[in-house]
């Protein structure tokens, strides 16, 4: 130790056993921001994992290639509507009931389900592997915070998802027309149509692949047996609904898990996509399969948060 | 750097490793021979990247590595004379501890498997716990049934990458007796830890990496007096401080000296068995009585922290 | 070998997994007891369309059994423990072979067992059909196991880009490229389904059954050797 090190220090009194110097170690004095900016702060953190964000490439792979297939799919629908426009005349979609808004979550429905079956597990299942989730819960957040953000940041990336198709395929429907404008002031409905829609299934979807991720820690587990419900129960379901048949039947295939939020869709479009029109379940009074929607995403939503609201650090 | 004699049993030629642009071991050339030898390194050092290539696990980038004579990677019939202990918990929770010892003894070949798995239960001190899941045991014990997993095929050479993780006083020299028995019965044992005092007891050799580098090799006394550049630091306790402060100063064996305001000396010197000889002659002859020498940085401690301060 | 089947067998014997197989690999059972509740039998059509392809080759089979060929040692890898089996003196195909087999058995009795019991409800208890979709169910198994046994080695995301293999390609593509059954695991349990009872099977168009063999075959055997080629270069966390 040199002359001057030495003399940076106070002196030792001998009367003291031992003392503690000032190494220049600063509390922080500056604001502290409380709650709000702590759930903000894993509601982006959501977001960012959800997108594979802050992390290598690879873990963009997956989920941008979900993302590309699901705006592939409504590319080809506005290009397969523009080529009829063109080659077989203006009423071609009508004349070849070509798919349009009110069948596309119908169509890519089980892609998205299995993009949220993937992408939901990796905000809760790591936390609760790794310990990490105690780390949280010590900071002015609970675990009500904790889980409403991170369904929060799900649900803001599968409305993206949702949306993002079908403004594609709006646009490419527009531009796609002899009269862009005029298609547009005719159809500004499907504004207000896709975004009801869109918010519809992700709000189910994000609910139903969180819950099943707060049930497990591993990952693949949760990916798995979501997709196993929304895969199995559509050829379940309508193999029994179609031999039973009548008010049962109608009933049986009401738990067909993935055209649930495909009945609303419907319902919010005036129209059943080709998807529901074999389902003996459209049948149904429009308050019941709203009322099944609504069941099927407030019910596992509470069982989420309250999965939640029971941990402790 | 290299220490070399008869037969190295490791032997690391010009390795690098990196990953994209990330540079983890850079150029290293060392050998290893039967004793201990210690791994020392800041965190992110490429200490555990090191030991990763020459288990195998990991392969180069550039360069080789050897072990008896023979490429590491992709030779599995190697593993009958390897045992490695990673950093990691690497245990299956659901698996008894004695269940767990032996089927890492049958995984590795060992004929009598019951003995063997005894001895290094036994060795252990695990006995009576053996019988429960490891999910079960504290930190401590699982990492001592790992290593009665690493000992039970009873191999010539030891990986342990932090070993004493997680163990009390009490089961760190117990630990150590046992490396020190293992390398007494010609076992070749590279050690990675952060310790640097139970490195510094248990370590015939020490391998210092610095930012992928290796910094120094060799035992930690003969990488200081190699440290050329860096004069030791030598307390002396007097009853006439600035009077032996100024004689001091005037041997050429001395760089310069501090006086603190309690009166202690600090000798900066780079010839240090000079100062042995000259410091007792000067106070003798100048009628001072010497209460205490001391070197301050005689330790790997002060090794390390010169290297990587480099 | 036998050390690393059995810790592979432990690992993947929980009560809720076993359950949850058991309740999947009964909906096709299910299905068909309903089916012949209302028809005396069904048609070639309806049982491949209906119950064979869209459930259990098609769903069913192929979940399952990504959800423990994918884990044997995606599991290990996350948990680190790989390096237990990596670090022994044994050749690399000594690991993968176990692991493999492993993951056969213990799906392939749920899934063959369904098969079984569906094809034998269905068809009124025709023990040629039955053995057909028996023995063809267990050739998907074993060749969904070697596929995504190998995906789980090279991905860490193996479950994901599995499930985009099962749902995208074997599901949604297929409906609309035909071509798409010659790189179809699906596609080769029904092609051997109506190889080994063209008096049944015949009606449906598909691969030819000597064909559906020799892809098998490469398809089993290319993933093997794939792995076991994995499992020497990787870096073992």
């Amino acid at each position: 130790m040199t002359m001057q090190e030495k003399a940076a220090q106070p002196e030792v009194s001998a009367a003291h056993a031992g003392t503690v110097f000032d190494i220049g170690y600063q509390r922080y004095t500056g604001s502290r921001e409380g709650r709000n900016r702590a759930r903000l702060a894993v509601y982006k953190d959501g977001i960012r994992t959800a997108l594979g964000f802050g992390r290598g490439s690879r873990a963009k792979v997956l989920p941008w290639v979900f993302i590309g297939v699901l705006v592939a799919i409504a590319l080809v629908m506005a290009l397969v509507a523009g080529a009829a426009q063109r080659f077989v005349g203006a009423d071609a979609a009508e004349q070849l009931n070509l798919p349009s808004h009110s069948d596309y979550y119908g169509i890519a429905s089980i892609i998205f389900f299995v993009f949220a079956a993937v992408g939901a597990p990796e905000l809760l299942c790591p936390d609760r592997r790794d310990g990490v989730i105690n780390l949280y819960l010590v900071r002015p957040l609970t675990s009500s915070d904790y889980v409403i953000s991170r369904w929060g940041a799900f649900f803001t990336v599968t409305l993206m998802v949702a949306l993002l198709p079908q403004f594609v395929l709006l646009i490419g429907l527009i531009m796609g027309g002899p009269d862009p404008v005029q298609y547009a002031i005719d159809n500004w409905r499907d504004v207000p149509r896709i975004l009801g829609a869109g918010a519809a299934i992700a709000a189910y979807t994000t609910t139903l692949a969180l819950l099943a991720a707060a049930f497990t820690t591993r990952r693949a587990y949760a990916s798995v047996f979501l997709v196993g419900l929304f895969v199995i129960t559509t050829p379940f379901t309508t193999g029994m609904a179609a031999e039973i048949g009548g008010t049962v039947g109608q009933w049986i295939s009401m738990f067909n898990l993935s055209n649930i939020p495909v009945h609303v869709n419907d319902l919010i479009f005036g129209e059943v996509s080709d998807v529901t029109s074999v389902a003996p379940a459209r049948e149904l009074s429009a308050s019941i399969l709203v009322g099944w929607y609504f069941l099927w995403t407030v019910v596992p939503a509470g069982i989420l948060w309250i999965r939640y609201w029971r941990l402790a650090p | 750097m290299t220490t070399r004699s008869l037969a190295p049993v490791i032997e690391v030629d010009r390795v690098s490793r990196w990953f994209g642009n990330v540079v983890a071991v850079s150029d290293v050339t060392f050998n290893i021979n039967p004793g201990i030898t210690g791994l020392l390194g800041p965190n992110g050092a490429g200490k555990t990247t090191l030991l990763r290539m020459i288990t195998g696990l990991a392969g180069v980038s550039d360069g080789s590595i050897t072990v008896f004579g023979e490429p590491i990677r992709d030779n599995p019939p190697l593993y009958a004379r390897i045992g490695v202990m990673s950093e990691h918990e690497t245990v299956y929770g659901f698996m008894k501890g004695r269940d767990f010892v032996r089927m890492m003894g049958r995984l590795r070949g060992v004929t009598d498997l019951d003995a063997a798995v005894d001895r290094a239960i036994g060795l252990v001190d695990l006995a009576e716990a053996a019988h429960r899941p490891l999910g079960t045991y504290s930190r401590g014990m699982r990492q001592r049934m790992r290593l009665a997993g690493t000992l039970v095929h009873d191999p010539e050479i030891l990986i342990l990458d932090e070993p004493l993780n997680g163990a009390d006083p009490r089961q760190r020299v117990h630990f150590q007796q046992i490396l020190r028995q293992l390398a007494a019965d010609g076992r070749t044992i590279v050690l990675s830890s952060h310790i640097l005092e139970e490195v510094e007891q248990l370590a015939d050799t020490v391998l210092l990496i610095v930012n992928g580098k290796l910094a120094a090799a060799g035992g930690f006394r003969a990488i200081r007096a190699a440290l050329d550049e860096r004069p030791y630091h030598v307390l002396v306790v007097s009853d006439a401080p600035r009077e032996l402060a100024a004689a001091v100063v005037q041997l050429e064996s001395v760089d310069a000296v501090n006086v603190d305001p309690d009166g202690t000396l600090v000798v900066l010197s780079r010839k240090v068995r000079d100062l042995q000889i000259e410091l007792p002659r000067l106070a003798q002859s100048a009628s001072i009585s010497l209460r205490r020498v001391e070197p301050m940085d005689d330790s790997l401690e002060s090794v390390f922290g010169y290297l990587v301060e480099r | 070998m036998y050390a690393i089947y059995v810790l592979t067998l432990r690992q993947f014997s929980s009560r809720w997994r076993l359950l949850i197989m058991t309740v999947l690999a009964s909906l096709p059972v299910v299905v068909a007891a309903l089916t012949l509740r209302s028809t005396s039998t069904p048609s070639v059509e309806e049982f491949e369309t209906a119950i064979f392809s869209a459930m259990l080759a098609g769903s069913i089979s192929p979940l399952v059994v990504l959800a423990i060929a994918a884990a044997v040692f995606a599991n290990e890898i996350e948990d680190r423990t790989l390096a237990n089996l990596t670090l022994s003196p044994i050749p690399r195909w000594q690991i993968v072979v176990p692991k493999l087999f492993a993951s056969i058995s213990v799906a392939g009795p749920f899934i063959a067992l369904s098969a079984c019991l569906t094809s034998y409800i269905a068809f009124s208890g025709d023990w040629t059909a039955t053995f057909a979709v028996t023995a063809s169910a267990f050739v998907g198994v074993m060749l969904y196991s070697a596929a995504f046994v190998w995906l789980g080695l090279v991905a860490t995301q193996a479950i994901g880009f599995g499930l985009l293999y099962i749902v995208l390609w074997e599901g949604f593509f297929s409906g609309f490229v035909s071509g798409v059954r010659f790189l179809s695991i699906r596609h080769y349990s029904i092609a051997w389904m109506h190889g080994l009872d063209e008096r049944r099977f015949a009606v449906a168009e598909n691969l030819s059954f000597e064909a559906a063999i020799a892809t098998s075959a490469v398809v089993f055997g290319g993933f093997l050797f794939l792995s076991v080629r994995r499992l020497r270069r990787m870096d073992v966390p």
